[in-house]
């Protein structure tokens, strides 16, 4: 784990409404860097952004952001919040929503306008802000979105599904932007369904579901913890029968599935131990393997694995 | 600590400002000033039929337009309108987590919705007034010398009253909607003591008793015995009461209130 200092933390936060517990028990500490919150619907994502943002009060716990409660004016001044509701004011342009934004952050009439300038100037909507927002195709009102959140330079950026509705392009430009928020020692906490996405761009994943925070830190953290995790992995190789042979001998190995003449898939229960094994056998007879693959090595495969044992 | 909660404070009153710009802007383009003009348009035609017939008399004007077309309906509706849509208007377009996480005290983003709507509401129970009495001619001008306060304390009670709707319920306009047009003429027309729950009673109280010279006296046209009217001086007192309590009770509300739909 990184020795930066936290910008935001959750401690013990549990929130209900009525008898509906929503967030069960949450410890958490958010630091420079792109983290990414997945789960599903459902989880308690909406509530942990609502808390995180000050929208909501915890029913047990503390959530603090620069060391101030959530709850207050102070902490929001740290805040940037992308919201996923597609809600603007729509008779507005870009460029006045934006504006708009970093007034009610305080910001005087000129301050407003140059803060607004250089927002709209990293989500890359310069030279398109004066068309009225009702005009905008989704992924320029998302931009739009990230512009405002970011036109006061919080500490601590949030993103409700940003990338919903962006087209590959957009979803390209807007990672820069994320990439570049972070490299500048800012939080940004990125909340997706879209997990393929979560694997390149988030450098610590936090899994939550049913209310519980299941696991957090970063995927490699993650599988290292869960030993137990079947790992598939692929292997191309010149005889692949006879290696299937060799390989159901081993104890790490739970199964052989023979996927086409040269393609062999395993599951691996004990990748500590399998590894090792596999490099011991690969140099000891002449399998000629010319191909490994770690088949479910994304965000997605550690996530369905994890709600399978909570659903346990 | 202190030093940043000030400067919090200083630019909330910038930021308070911009925000009470842009929301009467908002609601004066809105669908609710088209229902306004035509309600009004609607209440100058009447106007204009009654001023016809020579020789009227200011009681007349007061008891046959200015209470019942005027504060019984037009009143209650110009506040509901703008006071309701305030909050609840960013409530249902989902505009309102802008507001909530923006560094902006719940406090002053209150005060910036109140002063909005409330300005608008005057704009249309004020110049409405004066509209319909010009119309009326000399009986609605020696009217609108003697009434103005009342109209003017029933204007801020009712933006008080819908205000707090508006942070308090879902669907506020529904339940403004409901509340002006059957709980305020119902529970105002009961006789004894019920009535005095409702604002529409102290408006017509400050009215009666204003125009107490046009041989109105204290309850009207009323039964004086049924009616159970309160002195002009306590109705306006009555109405400056409910508008500051509902203020009041609106800032601790949406100070404290946890708005978990907003997006």
């Amino acid at each position: 784990m990184s020795e930066t200092p936290s910008l935001s933390t959750f401690r013990r936060v549990s929130k209900w409404y009525g008898a509906v517990i929503a967030l069960n028990d949450v410890s958490f500490a958010l630091r420079p860097g792109i983290t990414g919150l997945v789960g599903p619907n459902g989880a308690g994502k909406s509530t942990l952004i609502k808390l995180l943002t000050g929208q909501l009060r915890p029913s047990l716990g503390e959530v603090r952001v620069q060391d101030v409660s959530a709850w207050t004016a102070a902490a929001r001044s740290h805040i940037g919040y992308c919201p996923d509701a597609d809600a603007f004011y729509e008779e507005m342009t870009g460029r006045a929503f934006v504006r708009f934004m970093a007034r009610l952050r305080g910001y005087r009439r000129r301050d407003a306008h140059e803060r607004s300038e250089a927002a709209l100037q990293q989500v890359e909507m310069t030279d398109r802000a004066d068309r009225k927002l009702g005009s905008y195709s989704k992924g320029m009102r998302q931009r739009i979105k990230l512009a405002q959140a970011i036109v006061h330079d919080p500490d601590v950026v949030v993103l409700d599904e940003p990338m919903n509705g962006v087209d590959p392009v957009g979803r390209a430009q807007l990672v820069r932007v994320f990439r570049q928020l972070a490299d500048a020692g800012k939080a940004i906490l990125i909340s997706s369904h879209i997990l393929d996405e979560m694997d390149t761009l988030a450098d610590q994943v936090m899994f939550i579901c049913r209310g519980r925070m299941l696991a957090s830190g970063t995927l490699e953290e993650i599988r290292e913890m869960l030993e137990d995790h079947p790992l598939k992995v692929r292997i191309d190789a010149k005889s692949p029968r006879e290696l299937a042979g060799r390989m159901l001998r081993m104890d790490a190995v739970r199964g052989v599935q023979l996927e086409s003449p040269q393609s062999l898939l395993l599951e691996v229960e004990r990748p500590v131990e399998f590894f090792p094994a596999l490099a011991q056998l690969a140099a000891e007879d002449d399998y000629e393997i010319e191909r490994l693959e770690v088949v479910d090595a994304s965000t997605e495969a550690v996530f369905d694995y994890l709600l399978r044992q909570a659903g346990q | 600590m202190i030093q940043a909660e000030t400067s919090i404070w200083r630019g909330g009153l910038s930021g308070s400002l911009c925000l009470a710009v842009v929301s009467f802007r908002r609601l004066f383009r809105s669908r609710q000033t088209i229902v306004s003009a035509m309600l009004l348009g609607f209440a100058v035609m009447v106007a204009l039929a009654w001023s016809i017939r020579r020789g009227r008399a200011p009681e007349e004007f007061i008891t046959q337009i200015l209470i019942p077309v005027y504060t019984a309906f037009l009143l209650p509706i110009f506040c509901l309108c703008y006071a309701t849509a305030s909050i609840a208007g960013d409530r249902e377009e989902q505009t309102l987590t802008y507001l909530l996480v923006s560094p902006l005290p719940r406090p002053l983003i209150y005060l910036a919705k109140y002063c909005s709507s409330l300005s608008l509401s005057l704009l249309w129970t004020m110049g409405g007034l004066i509209l319909l009495c010009q119309i009326a001619g000399d009986p609605g001008r020696q009217t609108l010398a003697v009434v103005w306060p009342a109209v003017l304390a029933s204007s801020l009670a009712y933006v008080g009253l819908f205000h707090l709707f508006g942070v308090m319920f879902r669907r506020a306009t529904i339940v403004g909607f409901a509340y002006a047009l059957f709980l305020e003429n119902l529970v105002g027309s009961m006789p004894g003591i019920v009535k005095r729950v409702a604002i529409s009673f102290y408006t017509e109280c400050a009215i009666f008793d204003s125009a107490a010279m046009f041989g109105l006296g204290p309850a009207g046209h009323h039964d004086e015995a049924m009616y159970l009217p309160v002195s002009a001086a306590t109705a306006m007192s009555a109405l400056c009461l409910i508008a500051g309590l509902t203020l009041l009770v609106g800032i601790l509300f949406f100070s404290r209130h946890e708005y978990a739909e907003t997006s």
